[in-house]
């Protein structure tokens, strides 16, 4: 199958345009090729919930630590509003607040919007952009759209690619 | 013996090839076509019965020599000839477990030189069948008549003609008669008014019965329906009467005028004959129309053409779209596509969907034999036939290709026209979210393209099924037909289209 980069229709292997959307399913191919999200063979499905008990509570001058596992340095996130999490691409046309290129991305499976990370008042939530291979929190899956609450160290995980959340 | 195609060539072996070479040649071809392995395509059967004539013909030294004698005769005696070309979207493919489309451009092309060499004696046996019901009344009724007048100044003498006007039931106007007392044919025509219903079959009937009394090999045969209301009740009976008439050779084009009438029944009127159909908005421009038809009419170089498609077995023809002349797609029931007359300077493009079976071995395979035919005017010995075999490689390391510009570009404009198809279809499901998604889709790709107009058109289509959960009339066709239109730019109803922008020209 051929899944057309704009709309995500499965066109059948020869097709040259997209049967929904019309868009040219060759496009850019002799250039500089949308790298594909790489569907993970062995994507890890649900898992147990872990619980955690860190403060949900964030202020005003809280900042938010992204520790990707086994990265020498961790994010500080600025707190705007809502931060896109993902992988940049030079023929995509949103591109991430957060690029997790530096940390493996397309090898662990990471999309182009991955998942969102959203102020609530005073909370901090987390919600899947309907990525290829699922964000998890704690070892859950995220359903698509659905902001949860995050906690100080909480673990998410964006395909493979595994980093805990610290509030500072 | 009369046989009307090249067996070598139908064979696929060359002049010398003696008998073994013809048995193993007919038992590879066999295998693909016999109807017991192939009982999906239709196509496919009337393919092997010309294999085995072919054979039958050739293992025979008496008959084989007899058509050498005879074929060399007319190669020197300058026969014409047309040829049959086919561009495969891709040449390689990936072995894969699942299935897979590949599309071929077929084109069949008259030989050079074809518009210089004289012609034998051909002659146009038309049939007007025009439609005078109420609503033809005013303006429209006085300009088709009067198109029809020109036209009688426009035919050749020796050429026939015979007009029947339509409501409820058949009038023939003009019996079919050579054109010889033109002022006499053309008082007949001005004499039809308008009054009652419409229903085609009466008039397509009494049309077929006045086409049929000139039908002849050295005639161009040709039915030109002009209508504009819908008929009820009686559509399967006229389609079941077109393929009749295809099957004597007699193509049939449909005018749809104004915006009350079935383009949906016309089209497939049409096309199931070879003829073509069109959308007019304004009655100004059906004399054009019928000057510029009637040119190419009698300007064709060959008659009756048809595209038979036999694909393998495993393969699945999926759609059949013709590009050039007039744009429009095909019914493609039993193989064998009726395609009328070949210009001598224009092409008959076909655009061939097909979907090739998931799991196919490495190596080469064949997909599909196409036979273009028909019968070539000059020439003394009329029915040609060119054959193509397609195949490709099936691999686990295609070379990289881009597909043949050509086909991306009618492709790029096909899918246009399918979105369009999809957006009626939602409509007609009652699903507005739907095809209101579509009909933006298409807006979308129409203003990349720089269609500015139609993109306006159908993005307040958008709008108006919103409101009252179907597409207007007008829309509907001019989005239709238009976006049809842009496959060929230098076509008729491409010339017709920015007049379909204009106002619709008043009833009365």
């Amino acid at each position: 199958m051929l899944a057309c980069s704009h709309c995500g229709y499965k066109n059948r292997v020869g097709s040259l345009f997209c049967e929904d959307c019309g868009r040219n399913l060759l496009a850019g191919a002799g250039s500089t090729p949308v790298t594909p999200t790489r569907r993970l063979m062995d994507a890890p499905e649900e898992t147990s919930a872990r619980a955690t008990w860190g403060p949900a509570r964030i202020g005003s001058n809280t900042s938010i630590v992204l520790q990707v596992r086994d990265a020498p340095q961790p994010i500080t996130l600025n707190p705007g509003q809502r931060m896109i999490l993902g992988r940049s691409d030079p023929q995509s046309t949103v591109q991430p607040d957060v690029d997790m290129n530096p940390y493996g991305a397309v090898e662990k499976g990471v999309s182009r919007q991955h998942a969102i990370l959203e102020f609530n008042e005073d909370t901090l939530m987390l919600l899947d952009a309907g990525s290829a291979n699922g964000t998890f929190l704690n070892g859950q899956r995220l359903p698509p759209n659905q902001p949860r609450v995050v906690r100080d160290g909480d673990e998410v995980r964006l395909g493979k690619l595994v980093a805990y959340l610290y509030f500072k | 013996m009369n046989i009307h195609f090249d067996p070598y060539s139908i064979l696929g072996i060359s002049r010398n090839a003696n008998a073994d070479d013809i048995k193993r040649a007919h038992r590879r071809l066999a295998q693909r076509l016999h109807p017991d392995t192939n009982p999906h395509h239709p196509g496919a059967g009337e393919q092997f019965q010309d294999i085995t004539l072919a054979r039958d013909l050739l293992l025979d030294p008496d008959m084989r020599r007899q058509y050498d004698d005879e074929a060399n005769r007319r190669q020197s005696g300058g026969d014409l000839y047309f040829t049959l070309r086919v561009t495969p979207s891709r040449r390689a493919v990936l072995q894969l477990p699942e299935e897979q489309i590949i599309y071929l451009l077929a084109e069949i092309s008259a030989s050079p030189g074809a518009s210089d060499t004289p012609k034998q004696e051909t002659r146009l046996n038309l049939t007007l069948v025009l439609d005078h019901s109420n609503s033809m009344k005013g303006q429209r009724m006085e300009r088709v008549k009067g198109a029809a007048v020109r036209l009688i100044d426009d035919m050749r003498p020796g050429d026939i003609l015979s007009v029947i006007a339509f409501n409820d039931r058949a009038t023939v106007i003009i019996p079919a008669t050579t054109i010889d007392d033109k002022a006499r044919l053309k008082a007949r025509v001005s004499v039809i008014s308008p009054a009652g219903g419409t229903e085609i079959y009466q008039g397509l009937r009494a049309g077929y019965d006045e086409a049929k009394k000139y039908l002849g090999p050295r005639m161009i045969n040709h039915m030109i329906l002009l209508t504009d209301g819908h008929t009820y009740g009686d559509q399967d009976n006229c389609l079941e009467l077109a393929k009749t008439a295809a099957g004597e050779g007699i193509a049939i084009s449909a005018m749809g005028l104004g915006h009350d009438w079935n383009d949906d029944f016309l089209d497939r009127l049409a096309s199931s004959t070879g003829g073509s159909s069109l959308f007019i908005n304004s009655a100004e421009v059906v004399m054009r129309f019928f000057r510029e038809h009637v040119k190419a009419l009698s300007n064709a170089f060959a008659e009756r053409m048809f595209l038979s498609v036999a694909p393998d077995p495993d393969v699945h023809l999926e759609m059949a779209f013709q590009l050039s002349p007039n744009p429009q797609p095909l019914v493609i029931d039993d193989g064998r596509i009726p395609l009328a007359s070949l210009q001598p300077n224009r092409a008959i493009a076909i655009l061939l969907q097909f979907q090739l079976p998931a799991g196919m071995n490495d190596g080469f395979r064949t997909v599909a034999r196409l036979v273009g035919g028909g019968d070539i005017l000059h020439n003394q010995q009329q029915a040609f036939r060119a054959v193509s075999d397609v195949s490709l490689e099936v691999t686990e390391k295609p070379a990289r290709e881009e597909p043949p510009p050509a086909i991306m570009d009618a492709l790029s404009k096909l899918t246009l026209y399918r979105l369009q198809e999809r957006a009626r279809d939602a409509v007609d499901r009652g699903d507005v979210q739907e095809a209101t998604r579509r009909l933006e889709n298409l807006a979308t790709r129409l203003l990349e393209m720089g269609e500015d107009n139609l993109a306006q058109q159908t993005m307040s289509e958008a709008k108006y099924i919103a409101q009252t959960q179907a597409l207007s009339d007008r829309g509907r066709k001019t989005i239709k037909y238009q976006t049809r239109a842009l496959m060929d730019s230098g076509g008729l109803q491409a010339a017709l289209s920015s007049l379909l922008t204009a106002p619709p020209d008043s009833q009365s």
